[in-house]
């Protein structure tokens, strides 16, 4: 969880560490509030970098210029995010900046002290100066000393860039951070310091166990990133979730289904090695069945399953899905008896595709498919409305494509890992069933190469 | 007493819904879990196994504990870790993954400092095919053979081990070592357990990101092994999401996205061919590339 430069301070705040006097505000009429003396800052709260080159930063002189530059900053979105605050600090004359952070290493398995005399916003110049001490025992003062001196620094700067490291330290650990930044450490003519800018990001699996979280005010962004974590903690044994890996190819014709991320990596390994590219692929999780719950998991998968296939209709130019699972007997025995009957009523009407989850949203959005067909029409075949409409422009596309799938049903790939026996299992002809790995691989190409045959004749 | 033999294994954090599946499982197959832990249920059983509320009482009342397998919550592992330690315990498996960082190297710290071996966090176990069920791997997908397996992935594992049954191979001992960003060991680590066990004759290393090959190269810079050692990596080039280990990547790519990282996976790919390693390109590779080593192997 990456916190916003105003929820960084509040936290640098509550250990000392220097920060100015600042407001934040919801609306840009608020400003009139200020108990500031101009000349004022106004920044920006997005998460996203480089706000001040996109105009997120703006310095005023009275209280007129403020208003407008608010209301222009709360317009502005910064890499498509609107900030929900701006806040206004007051203006701080530093002589020089200099750049810390706290990092944990994954590699030296400890915190890493960085810093780098040439703080600010010329990031190569930072980088080509960045010093680092890593700390592989309890944090002790000369930790932070050390890296002080690697800096170039000298006299009293060693001891009071000291002392804000050791704060710094201290949020690190007390509150589980991934990284805490302080850019640009502001020094002025007396040699006192101001944290004029801060980053924290707080370790995702930590989150739930940090006080502070109930405190901070967060953002509909940063819940959203926040949510999408949430479904990893709160998902409970016994039960049956899904959902869409991030991998989008609009011009796919394959989609996956498959029940571990591992599973997922290796199948599409095998795809891309034959130059198929899946157009998209989606995870069903399922906690290992006992006998008690066995009943109910399978009613559940089931319909799970077919929230996952539902949502596939939007995709017209899918062919093939190809599942890759490895569950229970029951389990697959329930997946194939899901797909047999699906194939056998396949015939999508507007009402059953009206149902739409937040995922199935952000999958219509990504490939660019239709997302107005469920509600515009009576028709029976939204994918071929959906031909007609915006995929496909060129008639004759449209034409060889009806002919070849004038169903337009996808045929499936089962691939199902287990000991037992799938010879017994319900059979369709458009349902491929194999505990072979490569075997199904081969299948579900063989079929998305003659879909493009067909079509290029 | 090592890890291929067991006497006596105890589990933190029995009732959880999870690790009473596994109890169950395990005793069935045989293994000898002589107690439960869990502080506030001391007194009761879970599947016909005594529940304890602290480490201590299992070892005055039962004896020393070889193993302890841990499964309490991801807060709580730190805890329970020091508390096997604490007790005695020198082998510890840790079933839980989402471990805050901190407290994994933590928890490392006290282990390296006791001499402790950790598997996991996020470890699913130990099999030894018909012999050794330590752990959530399902043992049936395994048949006994020659070919060590240390897995930081469950499901590849499943997979390779399901080419190797049908080349009829087998395998001698499969290790899952668990996929959170830091390990108690590594594949590495067990790549010098298994170059030493006598029923392993060849050693297949499963990774999803390279870095977690990368350890090998330093382990066979310092080490002498004679059994060959192939390499499976699922997913190079498929669309996963980047993550960085050192603190500088870290905080550059932080600073601004656009600065490039050098992709070193090719560079780590020739230095593991340099070093005799072979590299499967996909599971059903697995058993050619062993035959044909050991081919050249005995004809020498």
């Amino acid at each position: 969880m990456e916190l916003l430069e105003y929820q960084a301070k509040e936290l640098f705040k509550m250990v000392g560490i220097p920060i100015l006097p600042s407001l934040t505000i919801q609306d840009a009429r608020k400003i009139k509030q200020l108990q500031i003396p101009y000349p004022v800052v106004l920044k920006s709260q997005v998460r996203s970098g480089g706000r001040g080159k996109a105009g997120g930063v703006r310095f005023v002189a009275n209280t007129i210029d403020a208003i407008a530059a608010a209301r222009s900053i709360f317009n502005l979105s910064i890499l498509g995010e609107y900030p929900e605050v701006v806040l206004a600090e007051a203006h701080y004359n530093a002589e020089r900046e200099l750049f810390l952070a706290i990092v944990l290493d994954y590699d030296l398995r400890c915190p890493v002290l960085l810093g780098s005399a040439w703080g600010g916003m010329n990031i190569e110049s930072l980088l080509a100066n960045l010093q680092q001490v890593a700390v592989t025992d309890e944090f002790s003062l000369f930790y932070a000393r050390h890296l002080a001196a690697a800096m170039g620094l000298s006299g009293s700067l060693i001891c009071s860039v000291s002392d804000i490291i050791a704060k710094m330290y201290r949020l690190f650990k007390e509150q589980d951070l991934d990284l805490i930044e302080i850019n640009p450490l502001g020094v002025n003519h007396q040699g006192d310091l101001m944290a004029l800018d801060g980053r924290i990001k707080i370790n995702d699996h930590a989150l739930a166990r940090q006080p502070i979280m109930e405190t901070l005010n967060f953002s509909a962004q940063q819940r959203a990133s926040c949510y999408q974590d949430a479904w990893k903690i709160n998902q409970n044994l016994g039960q049956v979730s899904w959902r869409w890996l991030d991998w989008h190819q609009p011009t796919g014709k394959l989609a996956m289904i498959c029940n571990s991320f591992d599973s997922a990596l290796l199948t599409w390994d095998l795809l891309e090695q034959n130059k198929v590219v899946p157009a998209c692929s989606a995870l069903i999780e399922n906690s290992l069945a006992d006998e008690v719950r066995a009943a109910e998991n399978l009613q559940s998968y089931r319909d799970q399953l077919l929230n996952i296939l539902q949502a596939l209709q939007s995709l017209p130019e899918i062919k093939v899905i190809i599942f890759n699972i490895w569950d229970t007997f029951a389990v697959n025995r329930e997946i194939v008896q899901t797909i047999v009957d699906y194939c056998a009523d396949y015939c999508p009407s507007s009402s059953e595709v009206a149902v739409s989850s937040a995922s199935e949203q952000i999958l219509v959005n990504n490939v660019n498919s239709v997302d107005n067909s469920t509600s515009s029409t009576n028709n029976n075949n939204p994918i071929a409305l959906d031909d007609d409409s915006e995929l496909d422009s060129d008639p004759a596309i449209t034409d060889s494509n009806s002919l070849q799938f004038s169903n337009s049903k996808p045929y499936f790939v089962l691939r199902l890992l287990n000991q037992e026996s799938i010879d017994d299992f319900p059979r369709s002809p458009q349902v491929y069933l194999s505990s072979n790995l490569e075997e199904s691989v081969q299948r579900a190409i063989a079929v998305v190469k003659s879909s493009k045959s067909s079509k290029s004749s | 007493m090592n890890w291929f033999n067991p006497k006596k294994v105890i589990i933190q954090g029995i009732t959880d819904y999870q690790a009473t599946v596994c109890a169950v499982q395990m005793k069935a197959y045989g293994t000898n879990i002589v107690a439960g832990v869990s502080p506030g249920d001391g007194g009761a059983t879970v599947e016909g196994v005594p529940v304890f509320d602290l480490v201590e009482q299992v070892q005055t009342t039962i004896g020393k504990v070889d193993i302890s397998l841990i499964f309490v919550d991801s807060y709580q592992v730190l805890d329970a870790v020091r508390e096997a330690i604490a007790a005695g315990i020198r082998k510890i498996i840790i079933f839980t993954s989402r471990i805050p960082p901190q407290d994994t190297i933590e928890l490392i710290r006290y282990a390296q400092e006791t001499n402790t071996q950790i598997l996991g966090p996020g470890s699913h176990g130990i099999v030894i095919p018909q012999k050794v069920w330590l752990g959530s791997l399902q043992p049936q997908f395994y048949q006994p053979g020659i070919v060590g397996l240390i897995t930081s992935s469950r499901h590849l594992g499943y997979e390779v081990a399901a080419e190797l049954n049908t080349a009829n191979i087998g395998q001698s001992m499969i290790v899952s070592v668990g996929n959170e960003r830091i390990l108690g060991s590594d594949l590495a680590h067990w790549l010098a357990t298994l170059n030493k066990d006598p029923n392993t004759k060849a050693i297949v290393a499963i990774g999803q990101r390279i870095n977690q090959i990368k350890s090998i190269i330093a382990y066979s810079q310092n080490h002498d092994y004679d059994k060959p050692v192939i390499v499976y990596m699922a997913g190079l080039k498929a669309p996963q999401a980047k993550v960085y280990r050192d603190a500088v990547t870290i905080i550059s790519n932080h600073l601004s996205a656009s600065i490039p990282i050098v992709n070193r996976d090719r560079q780590t790919v020739k230095e593991l061919r340099k070093i005799g390693i072979k590299i499967a390109k996909k599971p059903s590779d697995i058993p050619l590339i062993i035959q044909k080593a050991l081919a050249i192997k005995s004809s020498k």
